[in-house]
């Protein structure tokens, strides 16, 4: 049974175009969106920045109002029954945000505990037992401004489960942290899912959402674009080859040459410190000599092919989006 | 609810103890305006005078930290991203945000203790209390109404954060319209009903009452019942405010 359910959500946000002129500016940030959640699931939400990720959390989390469609969480709608909806969610989000940096760890737990409705008797325990989950024990006198930035991050998610809630928000909680750091959180969160939590992460790092989500929503433009089982969208360009060719000083023009290639599906590049790495979808590895042969004049390192990831399929789907 | 107002007011009095810069200001700030109502009212000739002076200042004070520091302390929350946390809380938005106002209200008294002791050790003042008791209860009051007419105020801050600005320009008309800077009977006869919705005007009243002698509790009971008033208007102001809010997202415009 679906614990959230959203259907063809959509949500405007107006803006002055000057504080004199009459003018507004709309930016559709959702277009009908529809997904659901089932109770237990971790369900993760892909996008790139600006997709409408933050903003489905935060209609979700009773924070805005949608424009129009409908949402329910917990068989709740969060537009009008934001009150008996937010003591059973969590909210977390990632970055720096979201702590009273002068007080301690504790302090802040503390308040939290109070405003979040954590019965008194229970407050301390519960404490104690989020700071020993989070790796904070022992740390948590100290004030938050000299935190480092994954302590921070597990102090949030402490704050988040203080009132134990059904159903946890995550915000692209591991954004910014180090690779030690987000693998913890990957850790944390994959242990909550095991204890039965149903959970929606966002996130645009792929091999997160392979690792963790049972199954992920693509968003791109405010729509989406393609939902499933993280093996089903990799099935999408399965039978594809990935031929990443490191390259520098590559132009678009040159990059245009490659696409107008027989077999090729897609290129796209990452650039990695002075080097661009060219990431073509092509039918088969054949076609490894023939681009190379229109590289004529750049100067190529490394070329390697192998299987297509979810990050490949989801760039596909963006691209196409 | 209770339980939320208490951790809140103490989680802010937490929060400006630890700022040096508030604590500096809050220690000057009482020497400047001292000074000023000594040379200013000649208070070697009436130090009753300056005593009453010393008790408008600190008033003056707890007002000034309300608008000023509860409305800066507010913006903060937007900044550090916890006003999310405070909206998105089962407790209703007025059980957070009124400890804000009242804790700064209260750090007033702090400023009210500095500039007895400054004005007894640098000008002689004589501090002498005619209704310990009505002073204190009357203290208490003051603070509650200056920091609920700021929960008024506050729930434009919610809503618009150039509110905070708008905020800001409050302060010296309160001052003046509550007879803090100087008597009322010096104002025009149309002020006076302004002044009596006002509560600080009714808390300072009692405080001077108290301390002078007369009886306060008219003044306290003026004061209750005109915080209560503001209670029921910031209530009705930040639920409707939240609603628009969530509606305009303006919770997290840093």
């Amino acid at each position: 049974m679906p614990v959230i359910e959203v259907d063809d959500l959509r949500r405007v946000y107006r803006s002055r175009t000057s504080t004199f002129k009459r003018g507004m500016k709309e930016v559709e940030a959702l277009r009908g969106v529809s997904f659901s959640v089932d109770a237990g699931e971790l369900f993760g939400l892909l996008g790139p920045n600006g997709a409408g990720k933050t903003t489905t959390i935060k209609v979700l989390t009773t924070l805005l109002l949608p424009t129009s469609g409908k949402a329910r969480v917990l068989g709740l709608d969060p537009a009008t029954q934001h009150r008996e909806l937010r003591s059973r969610i969590g909210y977390v989000f990632g970055g720096d945000r979201g702590l009273y940096d002068r007080l301690s760890g504790l302090d802040n737990l503390k308040f939290f505990a109070d405003v979040y409705k954590v019965p008194i008797r229970d407050k301390s325990r519960r404490i104690g037992e989020l700071l020993d989950m989070v790796g904070l024990r022992g740390r948590e006198g100290e004030r938050v401004e000299t935190y480092s930035r994954g302590m921070r991050q597990r102090l949030h998610i402490a704050r988040g489960l203080l009132h134990d809630p059904e159903v946890i928000f995550f915000d692209e909680p591991t954004i910014g942290l180090d690779p030690v750091g987000a693998r913890e959180l990957r850790e944390t969160v994959a242990g909550l899912r095991q204890a039965g939590k149903t959970i929606l992460l966002t996130t645009h790092y792929m091999f997160e959402a392979d690792e963790l989500c049972q199954r992920v929503a693509v968003i791109a433009g405010g729509r989406i674009v393609a939902q499933g089982k993280p093996s089903e969208l990799k099935a999408a360009v399965a039978d594809r080859t990935v031929i990443e060719i490191e390259t520098y000083g590559v132009d678009d023009r040159t990059l245009d040459r490659l696409r107008s290639l027989d077999g090729v599906a897609s290129v796209s590049f990452e650039t990695h410190d002075q080097a661009q790495v060219v990431l073509v979808q092509a039918a088969d590895a054949s076609l490894v000599q023939p681009l190379l042969g229109l590289l004529d004049g750049v100067t190529v390192g490394k070329v390697v092919s192998r299987e297509p990831t979810l990050e490949d399929a989801y760039v596909e789907l963006v691209r196409e989006a | 609810m209770i339980r939320v107002f208490v951790t809140g007011v103490r989680l802010q009095l937490l929060q400006l103890m630890r700022s040096g810069f508030d604590i500096s200001a809050m220690l000057i700030w009482p020497i400047i305006l001292a000074s000023i109502a000594f040379y200013l009212l000649d208070a070697k000739e009436s130090p009753h005078l300056l005593f009453a002076a010393a008790l408008g200042t600190a008033v003056m004070m707890m007002w000034a930290q309300v608008i000023v520091g509860a409305g800066g302390a507010l913006d903060n929350q937007r900044v550090f991203g916890t006003l999310e946390l405070l909206v998105a809380a089962p407790v209703p938005l007025v059980s957070t945000i009124a400890p804000i106002m009242i804790a700064s209200g209260a750090f007033g008294i702090y400023g009210l203790v500095v500039t007895i002791v400054w004005g007894r050790l640098l000008f002689g003042i004589p501090v002498t209390i005619d209704d310990p008791f009505a002073f204190v209860v009357a203290l208490l009051a003051c603070v509650i109404a200056i920091g609920l007419l700021g929960l008024i105020a506050a729930s434009t801050f919610i809503l618009y954060r150039a509110a905070f600005a708008l905020g800001v320009s409050l302060q010296y008309p309160v001052w003046i319209v509550t007879g803090l800077l100087f008597p009322l009977s010096l104002l025009p006869a149309w002020v006076g009903p302004i002044s009596w919705v006002l509560a600080p005007t009714w808390g300072f009243r009692a405080i001077k009452e108290s301390a002078f002698g007369g009886s306060a509790w008219p003044s306290i009971g003026m004061c209750v019942v005109v915080s209560l008033a503001y209670l029921a208007v910031s209530l009705v102001c930040l639920a409707y405010f939240e609603r628009l809010a969530r509606d305009r997202a303006s919770f997290r415009l840093a």
